[in-house]
């Protein structure tokens, strides 16, 4: 499939009536996921509505990791085989991870203040999260910051590959150091210690937050297609 | 039972989905953008 879609011409035919299903798909899911969290799940007996912050923090953390993930593939695709859809697909991935990472640190930090007693703490999980975002940032900048668009994928993916090695220590940060986060509580050894009845929203609010991502990275990877084509019809002298 | 906790649940969804649906209108704005000078090249 993938293999298939590394042709721009497939991908634009594609993308044209992917994009606008997974978008819906998105609309749907937090359609259904809004109403579950915020009035059909329960209160916590400890956090009271607080955990109902859970639904949208979650995902955002989960994505931005998974959305790193992404690019380090793309990344390394892109350095390894020249493939110039790779480099596109990771430079689009970005913005929304980066936007994903943002929302993730908010979300958590309007959490922390009722729950911990306070807004911020330099600690593993939420320092190693703010340095996620920051490698956003300056992956990003990398990509601005160089004219030569074949240059900026290649240092912008090495960037990328580097930054890979923060997503271990996101994870494993609750477990290695001492922290005011709790631990893992669904992806973890002996399954998921979380009710069914928050695990639901959770789920769904999750499978939103990943469709929009696949409809906007479609979106941003179709206009970076259009822009090269223009750029190279003006380098040609056909004006546009 | 930790006790106002709406307070705070409701600032995380506005942002949450305001910062989503910002987000969306630029990539979408974004996409148009381009999908229009594109096709001045064909005409």
């Amino acid at each position: 499939m993938l293999s298939y879609l590394a042709n721009p011409a497939r991908f634009m035919a594609f993308s044209a009536w992917a994009a606008p299903l997974f978008l819906a798909a998105a609309v749907l899911a937090f359609g259904v996921a809004l109403p579950w969290a915020l009035a059909f799940s329960p209160a916590d007996y400890q956090q009271g509505e607080t955990v109902r912050i859970m639904y949208v923090h979650v995902p955002a953390a989960w994505w931005s990791m998974g959305i790193y993930a992404f690019m380090g593939v793309a990344s390394f695709v892109g350095l390894v085989w020249r493939h110039a859809l790779a480099d596109v697909a990771a430079r689009a991935a970005a913005p929304i991870g980066a936007t994903f990472a943002a929302l993730c640190l908010i979300t958590g930090s309007l959490w922390g203040a009722p729950t911990w007693g306070t807004w911020w703490e330099w600690d593993g999980r939420l320092t190693s999260m703010l340095v996620l975002f920051i490698i956003y940032l300056g992956y990003l900048a990398l990509w601005s910051a160089i004219e030569d668009e074949e240059k900026a994928a290649r240092l912008a993916a090495i960037l990328c590959l580097v930054g890979l090695i923060n997503l271990p220590i996101i994870k494993f940060s609750v477990d290695w150091w001492s922290t005011l986060h709790q631990p893992a509580s669904i992806m973890r050894s002996g399954g998921s210690a979380i009710h069914p009845s928050m695990l639901g929203p959770l789920l769904t609010m999750a499978a939103g937050f990943l469709f929009l991502f696949g409809a906007l990275l479609m979106m941003n990877m179709r206009a970076a297609v259009f822009r090269r084509r223009v750029e190279s019809a003006r380098a040609r002298g056909d004006g546009a | 039972m930790i006790e106002g906790g709406w307070d705070f649940v409701y600032p995380a969804y506005a942002v949450t989905f305001g910062g989503l649906a910002v987000l969306a209108a630029v990539v979408v704005l974004r996409l148009r953008h381009w999908a229009k000078r594109a096709q001045g090249l064909k005409r």
